[in-house]
């Protein structure tokens, strides 16, 4: 059954692949043949908690191809389908041939190439071949990035993405091959037994962190999912990284692990969730803003993995069930809400032509739809009940909190725990922005007043993830279910551990929260009918004139939290003051850069690339001076040899 | 007792007495100002009368305007509903059910910023900016003074997790929540609810476009969430739960009272916080919250 599904699944994905130049209705149609096979044999996977393996008949590059689909990879893989399959349908509308008419056939075959190869990473179970899927997956996405190549910003975001993403590969080539040449086998499984093995954790995270925007290497991160296509910012964000978590996951349950990855997974983790926001909150670019908040909520699951790791090391089920069950759900959780938050951005360009919030306004006029989405979206990335940012977030926090009441030798579980509230306080200071600036107040701009709403096949894919995630936000028991299946296979020891995560009544008291929410919104909306209205200018202290540009901007609202985290973000201003008796334009810009690229690695490449050009010099083409180096060299070889005897 | 009977009832407790705490702030500091200032009622008759009235709505906001402050209201009222009442408990209780309590309050907050932001005013927006950013610093607070009662209950449900604290303690605790709670409720030294239009407000500034149903929405949410604040501080420091019932209520009772004057007598005292120090002040709360922390980890070693 499961081998069937997913033989349609891949099928249906090379028929697009060949198709979907000419003929994007098929594609569409096969694309959403591809999802709900996938999805089936996924959640078939989940449910029942059994396992698909295939074993290949025949060799491939010298091995014989293996692929197994188990809870973990199942997990995923209901994203890579999901976001796949509404992605395409979305595309169909915001990367249309009318717009677009020599990327967009590029842009069908790309789309299912990347979601095929994201299947073969989740799939293959031969180091080797894995090793070949996730190249093919990360071309497929730098195909994506710079879809639109005639855009210099997008060339220059995908060929960063490509360096970053190729220096985590090395790291993964060298990591497969040891793990080869040590167990003397390329196909993967659980090695605890092995303990020398758990240096290479490391190579893992590195290699692997690169992908899933960890803090310090999401350099590529940013400038990637903000110039790519909404619905391909959307897929990179909600699943692409998920494939860096996914290693990193699948990796942490199999290999031994070193003391301490618990505590670094932590760090890290605290790092992502903290910075990653604070940069989020202080970009004026919506989609920048959404990037920056994948790098949080990356942090968010690496703390909660973290705590699984230290509780796997301490023996204590009881705080590691809750945070991995948590961890999972908010994987699944960050890529329904980063989607919905990435074409909701996505329609707001598509009407308005600008990325820039200080150019947007007022939009909830002209696109309510959109508004009340992204709106929707805002407040579960929040993490706020009774939607499903609550849910797996609370569940992570659970973890914490019971290995905070066990006291225990865990005091470094303190700082996370205030790190992950001031994270969560930051990120709703960052939407509750997003939101007021982008669709609420007036317009502050010709296209922004203009704009018009987004048509059925975008709006569509964004009313079904809405609908999923108050699912989740209502029945978190039924999610849960399924979850704790997956949680069993990263840690068999656990199988009978009650994670005493009370669902149900959290379920109910959502159920109740949200009619109550509804109710008072209605009931009071029906008593100012009744009382009467009377509209008005809005109260500027008696000022009878006031225009867009008086409303607080982007980057005004983020100006006090900014301001804490001056040392890292350093802001960029170039002000053009007001002048002379008759003074000229006057305007302030703002950028925040990218400071661990441009400050840091940047100068570093470029010292690097200064020595060369230094070492150029030696290289000058006079055959006697070479003879000379040979000489030296062999002289130097030969001193060597007599005085150390190597 | 059924449920809902409880419920209902704790509800009925929550929406009649919350209005009374203003009352009782405004009269202290008329008492010290040495006038006779308004009745303790009055926010009551200020509610009735607002209820009545017809609303004038910007030109520019949405139907999210009237929406926002209900929603706020209930998200209050239901973080209310969570908080046991010292020897009565909860009406129901769940292992995290305090993250809810702390992530209802910030539901509240998202939305009392989207109403302030409909508006496309200056004031608003910086008064929404303001809330949102200084909330950091009042929930890392927060959350901490919550790790110290885990830590000294061992329970991570609301219903069991008020255990008394050792002496010192309880009084950094009860300092740090003094201070977040004044911040959070938007009193001085953070910001006065006595003016509207000055630039230094913060929350009060948020609120200046909204009128009638709901502004009373608007003031009677900030009433039940000044209450929920004083009767947490209250069960985290004193042992309540190990009297009677009626004692423990009425002591609670008093305690409310008692936080309530003291916040009447700090902002008679106090002058308002030059804006800059602010964030000083919260970090310091902060601190308050965080000693008490660590004297409770470090406690049995």
């Amino acid at each position: 059954m499961i081998a069937a599904l997913l033989g349609i699944f891949g099928l249906s994905l090379l028929l697009a692949i060949c198709v979907g130049r000419t003929h994007p209705r098929i594609w569409l149609g096969l694309n959403s043949i591809t999802a709900l096979s996938g999805l089936y044999a996924a959640l078939l996977v989940l449910i029942t908690t059994q396992p698909w393996l295939w074993h290949g008949g025949f060799l491939l590059g010298g091995e014989t191809p293996f692929l197994r689909l188990d809870g973990i990879s199942a997990l995923f893989l209901v994203l890579v389908c999901l976001v796949g399959g509404l992605g395409a349908l979305y595309a169909h509308e915001y990367w249309s041939e009318h717009h677009y008419p020599r990327s967009a056939p590029n842009g069908r075959c790309w789309w299912s190439a990347l979601t095929l190869s994201m299947g073969l990473v989740l799939t293959c179970a031969n180091g080797l071949h894995f090793l070949f899927a996730w190249e093919a997956f990360a071309l497929c996405a730098y195909f994506l990035i710079t879809l639109d190549h005639d855009n210099k910003e997008a060339r220059k975001a995908g060929w960063l993405y490509l360096a970053a993403s190729h220096a985590g590969t090395m790291a993964l080539f060298a990591f497969f091959s040891a793990l080869a040449a040590r167990t003397g086998t390329w196909e993967l499984g659980p090695v605890h037994a092995q303990a020398g093995l758990a240096p290479l954790f490391w190579l893992v995270l590195f290699g692997f962190g690169v992908k899933a925007g960890m803090f310090p290497l999401h350099i590529w991160l940013p400038s990637a999912h903000a110039n790519a296509p909404s619905h391909v910012s959307a897929i990179m964000s909600a699943v692409a990284i998920k494939m860096g978590v996914y290693g990193i996951v699948r990796f942490s349950g199999w290999l031994p692990m070193p003391d301490n990855a618990g505590w670094v997974l932590l760090g890290f983790g605290c790092a992502s969730a903290l910075l990653g926001i604070a940069f989020a909150l202080a970009q004026n670019d919506i989609k920048r803003l959404l990037a920056y908040c994948s790098v949080e909520n990356v942090g968010i699951i690496l703390i909660g993995l973290g705590l699984s790791v230290l509780a796997v090391q301490h023996g204590q089920p009881v705080w590691g069930k809750a945070a991995l069950a948590g961890t999972f759900l908010h994987v699944l959780n960050h890529g329904l809400f980063k989607s919905l938050l990435f074409f909701g951005a996505g329609s707001v360009l598509h009407a308005t032509g600008t990325r820039d919030m200080s150019r947007l306004g007022g939009l909830w006029k002209v696109m309510p739809w959109t508004a009340g989405l992204f709106a929707v979206g805002a407040l579960a990335v929040s993490g706020l009940p009774p939607l499903n940012g609550f849910v797996g977030e609370w569940a992570i926090y659970q973890g914490l909190l019971r290995a905070v009441a066990q006291k225990g030798p865990a005091v470094g579980v303190l700082p996370a725990v205030i790190v992950l509230a001031g994270a969560g306080a930051l990120a709703l200071a960052a939407f509750a922005k997003a939101v007021g600036i982008v669709f609420l107040g007036a317009p502050r701009s010709k296209p922004a007043a203009n704009a018009v709403e987004c048509g059925g096949l975008m709006g569509t894919p964004m009313f079904l993830l809405v609908t999923i995630m108050i699912a989740i936000g209502l029945l978190p028991g039924l999610f849960f279910r399924p979850i704790m299946g997956v949680v069993a296979i990263w840690a068999p020891q656990w199988a009978m551990a009650d994670p005493l995560l009370a669902t149900r009544t959290l379920g109910g008291t959502h159920t109740l929260l949200l009619c109550a929410l509804l109710a008072g919104g209605f009931l009071m909306l029906r008593k100012i009918r009744n009382n009467g209205t009377r509209p008005g200018l809005t109260w500027d202290c008696g000022y009878v004139a006031p225009t867009a540009h008086m409303q607080y901007s982007s980057g005004s609202f983020a100006g006090i939290a900014r301001g804490w985290f001056f040392w890292l973000l350093r802001p960029e201003m170039a002000i053009q003051r007001v002048r002379g008796i008759f003074p000229g334009k006057a305007r302030v810009l703002e950028r925040i850069p990218e400071t661990v690229l441009e400050k840091i690695i940047g100068p570093g490449v470029q010292a690097i690339s200064f020595a060369a050009n230094g070492a150029k010099r030696m290289q000058h083409g006079r055959l006697h001076l070479y003879i000379l180096y040979v000489f030296l060299g062999v002289t130097a070889l030969g001193l060597m040899v007599l005085m150390g005897g190597i | 007792m059924p449920l809902f009977i409880d419920i209902a009832l704790r509800l009925l407790c929550w929406l009649l007495l919350a209005p009374l705490l203003p009352g009782v702030i405004n009269k202290v500091k008329a008492w010290v100002a040495g006038r006779q200032g308004p009745p303790v009622l009055q926010l009551y008759y200020d509610l009735a009368r607002l209820w009545r009235k017809g609303v004038v709505m910007s030109s520019l906001a949405s139907p999210g305007f009237i929406i926002a402050p209900a929603v706020a209201w209930t998200a209050v009222v239901t973080a209310a509903l969570l908080l046991p009442l010292a020897g009565a408990g909860t009406a129901f209780s769940f292992d995290g059910d305090v993250l809810l309590l702390v992530y209802l309050l910030a539901l509240a907050r998202f939305c009392t910023a989207w109403g302030a932001m409909e508006t496309g005013s200056a004031f608003e927006g910086m008064g929404a900016a303001r809330e949102v950013s200084f909330a950091v610093l009042a929930e890392i607070g927060i959350i901490t003074a919550i790790l110290t009662l885990v830590v000294q209950s061992g329970s991570i449900a609301l219903s069991s997790m008020f255990e008394p604290l050792s002496g010192p303690g309880a009084a950094l605790l009860a300092v740090g929540l003094f201070i977040i709670l004044l911040a959070e409720n938007c009193r001085v030294p953070f910001d006065d609810p006595n003016t509207h239009l000055e630039l230094t407000m913060i929350h009060e500034v948020m609120v200046l476009d909204h009128s009638g149903p709901p502004l009373a929405m608007i003031l009677h949410g900030a009433a039940v969430k000044l209450m929920l604040f004083s009767v947490f501080l209250a069960q985290a420091v004193l042992p309540l739960s190990e009297l009677p019932l009626l004692a423990s209520v009425s002591v609670l009772a008093l305690s409310v009272l008692l936080v309530t004057v003291a916040v009447g007598l700090v902002e008679s005292l106090t002058a308002r916080l030059a804006f800059k120090r602010v964030p000083l002040l919260l970090t310091i709360g902060f601190l308050f919250c965080l000693f008490p922390l660590l004297l409770t980890w470090m406690g049995d070693l």
